[in-house]
């Protein structure tokens, strides 16, 4: 059916997009131009209407103070600071600079945690220094105003706090890591039942807290490790339940998650040493899927030049 | 182009024979080297064999399967998705070298790609062979046999072992099995239909009678049947030097014309790939300025590509079309090219043979004179009585000479079958008069019996007239009688009386004259008119040991009393009037093209309406106003009878003046080959040309019409093969319900295009959304191609099954240039309306799991960047709580899942209102496509299949969904269907309106 066809030359194209003769743009006059593009900005004025509207019924459904749903969030992740791209803290103690990122990091993290930021006592309250049962505040809404939220002392990560060291052991080639649990809305962890535990983990028990602890991924890892000191309220390696449940940004906007820090003080230098950290307690699960899932795992690797 | 092929066919036609048909026998004898008694001698023979090549029609030469199969790869949308599996492969081996942590994404998407190209260019491929498989059959011929003079014996050889110099005998009854010129014939006869369409049996003799070698009589064609009579003769050509081999091979060589189905889909795959193209090159050029990396942005390209193509729609019209073809078979026209499916239904004009197609091929009595009076008889296919008045003994007279004056028998044991479908042994007009009188007297044979013949003389060609002698079945009266019929105006020549009521009346002047009056009108009928006359002769003169001779002729011949006249012509079939009428209402112009004479041409195309009963051609309005043909004005004329004569001489703009002022034209005593002229002219002034043909002849015109219809009984192989279509019943009605369907289905692939393409915007929109607002992504590639290639694919084919809106035979064929398959309106409606709409409603449905999950819709502006860096395992939603990146991608998913279903979901109601394009779905009824509601099942199913089934295997990204969010999208359905229900009340209360222009498609 080539017929006819050598007849649509470019000379249509050109006619096409402007046409002197019939005053044509693409087809269409001025007046069937604006005609046309009136006809749009009602259609999809109403549709912006409509999208504004069922989205702003759909939000009414929704509490501002918890999500509906917490299926996909829990069971909680497990996560480190400083935060590093490919889980790696790679440095050199005598270069500062190696360094620097994870020390900027951590002290931007530990800012809220300062003895000058806790003092206001609307907002905070002093839940004591040692492991205890969870601190119930009420139903989520803020029909009785914000709640308090439990001090925590940044005092308490004693090496890692930065107070003595602002380069949290980096300087010697004993870099500290953070460990926090992520905040989930109402989520009560449970203290693990005790003989589930490695021995390491029994050695501090206590019924009011989410042990945490750090060995090597791999067993030939072992030995490269070292000791490896925490610091946590109370001397305790891990989370006090008292600063459970959590209720939110809106509720408590200052809310500070329990830390533990964690310092390895004889890494071996010039390997990649694999490290993986575990929270231990009833509701907390790991996940082949979720990496992060209530372990994480770090390496290390420190250069001795 | 178009004379050339013409003149070509004439010279290449003559140029085999040279001049053979002049040679004497041992001219003959010396050219081949062969001798007449004795033949060629087998070494001699096996040479020739070696040189020439088996005596067979080389089959035309087939594209090879792999070359068909790897057009299907590259086709259509292939090229895009080729496109869109490079890049993916393109940046999983970048990521990969870059250590990236999941860089395989990318290599799955790529195999999926790949995998939908290779899986949708193998159904097609399949598709295509099923058709091809369909005609194969047709080609397969029973091995001929051919008895050759070899080594000075007689032997039976397969037809494909003849060389050229053989000596072959043939009989009455073989075929002809090369090019032969005859050496001696007795009585000889050939069928020439297979070559030239005309089934009147010529006579062949060893005399050189014309110039032309296709006119002489001394050679007899290859594929062509002899009839009666024996005959020898010199093979002359063999194999593709035959003529038949040269009109094969010439009409491999007429170009086959794309389909106008083909083109619009072309045109679609053209549109879509535009807007694809254009759309992802756009956003490219965004990401890039927005500072994406350019490995992200070809990602996104990717992704784009694979939203906007419908990679299941071209699978789709391919199943629709082959169920309208079955549908089609059904009907009994069996359609060897899918697409011709289609073109039938745009069809403009079609030009049909006469005999067969129109006609019942079969002479029948039409009408009767007898006692000054003209009787009609029922000429329908299945006659059992004839109701016209049979009570006059003239009647009793005349019909005693149609049972006896007659040599043609049915063949025995077909008693049970109806008269009308038995075999007769006799010719056509014989036939016509046994079966008129075994249907009105009963048993013929008996009464022959009963009323023994003592003499005969057949019917030739010098006396013009048939004779016989019987004994009478009265025992009382013992005279002989005689019987004669015979050409009407000899017949009267011989009598001298005519018989009235039943009473011998003398023939005077008054009476001839209206003997003339009869003739005359029964001739301008085109009927084949016969007289009849019959003499009882003496009992003293003639006594029941009279010796008669007919070679002597020792009886009288003259003097006779003339009965009646009976006349008869091949009536057009029953379905014919109806269907040329619809064909009328449709706005199809119907042209015969026959070989047959213009009075008779025209009398059917009268009969059935091809010429209507007010309309005139020239001639008649000269008559009319008794003025000369060249003073009549030619617009007043609507009808015209052409001559083949006329058409020879005429040029081509005198014909395309003739095919644009005439709407009811009758082409009579035309060859095959200006059939292709005919066709050519047409095709001049736009139109779409059907065109039936049976002969080898036709096959050129059969190849350059739009649609070239074979007739499945009586068309030869070679018609067969190069048409699109066989017409099994031979019937023109059969052809018209085939342009109903074609018209439907085109109907119908608009409805399924457009919703098709409706949800590619809600594909779309995600990822637009996504690279500008930087949201998390909404929707996954490979979901996607679960929507295009799982859940659509069933509803968009049972749009297939839709019923028409209105009478698609009331509708004008559509305009090729204006009405396109896929127009602005059906692309704008489907892409800025309904498209839209489905993407708001799947958005809310995102938001909403996003929302009840944790992130309100404001937190979800710009996080894209956080959201997928793998580190961030505590990123914070609109509550402060933390999410690691797992917890995060499964959220997404979700999203996916989601998005998918409210797609689905608005889908069926998509499904709902694509079903009619004007009238409401109330009118059209709901439930009256079945299938639409298979559709809705399955779709509504596989999702349920998806998102439960197999929503723990994590590569499909498909994850259980709670329960409500199926029904997120449903108020945005309702819309959809609220909405298009407003469109089709404005578009029918307002035509011609603002509305009606921009909104139907």
């Amino acid at each position: 059916m080539a017929r006819g066809k050598a007849k649509d030359g470019d000379g249509n194209w050109k006619k096409f997009i402007w046409n002197s003769e019939k005053k044509e743009l693409l087809g269409r006059t001025g007046g069937s131009w604006f005609k046309i593009l009136l006809f749009y900005v009602i259609f999809y004025g109403c549709l912006a209407g409509i999208f504004i509207g069922t989205i702003q019924v759909m939000l009414l459904t929704v509490s501002e103070f918890e999500p509906k749903y917490q299926d996909r969030v829990a069971p909680p992740g497990l996560t480190q600071v400083p935060q590093v791209q490919k889980t790696e803290i790679s440095f050199t103690a005598s270069d500062s600079k190696s360094y620097e990122p994870y020390v900027k990091n951590l002290e931007k993290f530990l800012k809220d945690y300062s003895a000058d930021q806790q003092t206001e006592n609307i907002v905070f309250q002093d839940c004591g220094e040692m492991p205890t049962d969870y601190k119930d505040r009420g139903p989520y809404s803020d029909a009785q105003g914000q709640k308090k939220v439990c001090k925590f002392k940044r005092e308490w990560l004693e090496n890692c706090s930065g107070i003595q060291d602002p380069t949290f052991g980096y300087k010697d080639g004993k870099p500290c890591i953070l460990v926090k649990l992520n905040r989930i809305i109402g989520f009560k962890p449970k203290a693990p039942v005790n003989d589930s535990l490695p021995a390491e983990v029994m050695a501090k028990y206590s019924p009011y807290l989410i042990p945490v602890h750090c060995a090597a991924k791999r067993e030939e890892d072992a030995d490269k490790i070292g000791t490896v000191e925490y610091y946590g309220m109370g001397g305790y390696s891990g989370f006090a339940l008292q600063y459970y449940p959590y209720y939110g940004k809106l509720l408590q906007p200052r809310y500070l998650q329990p830390l533990v820090a964690v310092q390895f003080t004889n890494l071996t230098y010039d390997v990649e040493v694999r490290v993986e950290c575990r929270a231990y307690g009833q509701n907390i699960q790991y996940s082949d899927k979720d990496r992060f899932q209530g372990r994480f795992d770090i390496k290390f690797d420190i250069r001795s030049s | 182009s178009n004379s050339l092929t013409f003149c070509l066919l004439q010279f290449s036609l003559s140029f085999g024979i040279q001049d053979d048909h002049k040679l004497s026998a041992s001219e003959l004898e010396e050219k081949y080297g062969t001798s007449i008694n004795k033949g060629l001698s087998s070494s001699r023979a096996a040479e020739i064999l070696a040189r020439d090549g088996p005596n067979s029609l080389t089959p035309p030469k087939a594209t090879p399967e792999i070359v068909k199969f790897l057009k299907q790869m590259v086709g259509g949308f292939s090229i895009l998705l080729w496109i869109g599996a490079v890049f993916s492969w393109i940046s999983f081996g970048i990521q990969f070298a870059q250590g990236a942590e999941s860089p395989f994404d990318n290599l799955y998407l790529g195999v999926v790609l790949a995998l939908v190209v290779i899986l949708t260019g193998i159904f097609a491929y399949y598709q295509e062979a099923k058709s091809t498989n369909i005609m194969a059959s047709f080609s397969k011929m029973i091995p001929q046999q051919a008895l050759v003079i070899r080594d000075a014996e007689k032997k039976e050889l397969p037809a494909e072992q003849l060389v050229v110099g053989d000596i072959v005998e043939i009989k009455g009854g073989d075929r002809i099995p090369a090019d032969i010129r005859l050496i001696s014939a007795q009585g000889c006869k050939v069928d020439n239909s297979s070559l030239t369409g005309e089934s009147e049996p010529q006579s062949r003799s060893c005399d050189f009678t014309h110039e032309n070698p296709l006119e002489t009589k001394n050679i007899a064609f290859y594929s062509t049947t002899c009839v009666e009579g024996t005959a020898t003769g010199i093979v002359i050509n063999t194999g593709d030097r035959t003529v038949i081999g040269r009109i094969a091979s010439l009409a491999s060589g007429v170009g086959n014309e794309k389909t106008p189905i083909a083109i619009e889909i072309e045109h679609f795959v053209y549109l879509v790939a535009g807007v694809a193209i254009s759309i992802g090159v756009l956003f490219f050029i965004i990401s890039v300025s927005m500072r994406y990396k350019i490995l992200d942005s070809i990602i996104f390209l990717i992704g784009i590509i694979v939203a906007n193509v419908p990679e299941g729609l071209l699978a789709t019209v391919t199943v629709s079309l082959s169920l309208t073809a079955k549908r089609m078979a059904k009907k009994n026209c069996l359609v060897k090219n899918l697409e011709a499916v289609e073109t039938l239904g745009s069809t403009s004009i079609i030009c049909s043979d006469k005999t067969g197609t129109l006609t019942q091929n079969r002479m029948t009595v039409a009408h009767l004179w007898f006692d000054n009076q003209i009787y009609s008889a029922d000429t329908s296919e299945d006659q059992t009585t004839q109701p016209f008045d049979q009570s006059s003994p003239s009647w009793t007279a005349l019909s005693k000479i149609v049972t006896l004056c007659n040599r043609a028998e049915f063949r025995p044991g077909q008693e049970n079958l109806p008269i009308m479908k038995r075999v007769v042994v006799g010719d056509a007009s014989e036939t016509a008069l046994l079966k008129f009188a075994e249907v009105i007297l009963g048993d013929v044979m008996s009464i022959r019996a009963q009323n023994k013949k003592v003499a005969e003389i057949p019917f030739n060609s010098t006396n013009k007239f048939q004779l016989s002698i019987h004994e009478t079945d009265d025992p009382n009266d013992k005279r002989f009688l005689l019987v004669m019929k015979g050409a009407p105006e000899r017949i009267l020549e011989r009598c001298s009386t005519i018989m009235i009521n039943g009473k011998e009346e003398p023939l005077d002047s008054e009476k001839a004259e209206a003997f003339q009056t009869a003739y005359m009108e029964l001739g301008g009928m085109g009927e084949r008119v016969l007289g009849f006359c019959h003499l009882y002769l003496p009992e003293n003169e003639f006594p029941d040991t009279y010796p008669f001779d007919t070679d002597s002729m020792n009886f009288p011949t003259s003097n006779l009393c003339f009965v009646g006249l009976l006349s008869m012509i091949d009536p057009p079939r029953s379905t014919v009037p109806d269907a040329v009428s619809k064909c009328r209402s449709a706005g199809i112009k119907v042209i015969m093209v026959t070989g047959d004479h213009p009075i008779t041409a025209k009398a059917i195309a009268k009969s059935v309406g091809i010429i209507s009963a007010t309309s005139e051609t020239v001639e008649d309005i000269a008559k009319r106003l008794n003025i000369p043909v060249e003073q009549v004005n030619r617009r007043e004329a609507t009808a015209a009878v052409v001559n083949g004569m006329e058409l020879k001489d005429m040029s081509l703009q005198q014909l395309d003046d003739i095919l644009c002022n005439h709407s009811e034209i009758v082409f009579a005593r035309t060859s095959p080959q200006q059939k292709l002229i005919i066709v050519e002219g047409c095709q001049r002034q736009g139109a779409v040309v059907a065109v039936t043909g049976d002969g080898v002849n036709d096959s050129p015109a059969l190849k350059k019409a739009d649609i070239g219809i074979a007739m499945g009984i009586a068309g030869s192989d070679a018609a067969k093969n190069a048409a699109d279509m066989v017409l099994l019943d031979d019937n023109f009605a059969s052809i018209v319900t085939g342009v109903e369907e074609g018209r439907l289905i085109f109907d119908n692939l608009k409805k399924t295009i457009a919703y098709t393409l409706t949800k590619n915007i809600a594909e779309l929109c995600p990822f637009l959304i996504y690279i500008i607002a930087s949201i998390p992504m909404p929707i996954g590639t490979i979901t996607i191609l679960f929507i295009d290639l799982g859940t659509d694919i069933i509803p968009s084919v049972a749009l297939a099954y839709e019923k028409a809106e209105s009478d698609i035979m009331n509708r004008r064929p559509r305009n090729k240039k204006k009405d396109r398959l896929v127009n602005e309106q059906l692309a704008v409606y489907s892409y800025l309306q309904i498209g839209i709409i489905q993407s708001v409603g799947a958005f809310v449905t995102y938001f909403t799991v996003y929302a009840e999950q944790g992130f309100l819709p404001s937190t979800l502006l710009g996080v894209r960047v956080d959201w997928e860096n793998n580190a961030i395992n505590d990123f914070e939603d609109s509550y402060g709580q933390e999410w690691t990146k797992y917890q995060r991608m499964y959220l997404q998913w979700t999203g996916y899942t989601a998005f998918f279903v409210s797609i689905t979901i608005q889908q069926v109601a998509d499904l709902i209102i694509r079903k009619t394009r004007r009238n409401s779905i109330f009118q059209q009824g709901l439930f009256r496509n079945k299938v639409i509601w298979v559709g809705i099942f399955s779709q509504i199913g596989i999702a349920l299949i998806l998102s439960y089934g197999l929503g723990h295997v994590t590569a499909l990204n498909f994850i259980p969904l709670r329960f409500q969010y199926w029904f997120v999208a449903v108020p945005f359905a309702i819309l959809i269907w609220v909405y298009d229900e407003v469109r089709k009340l404005f578009i029918r209360r307002y035509p011609g309106s603002w509305w009606d222009k921009n909104m139907y498609y």
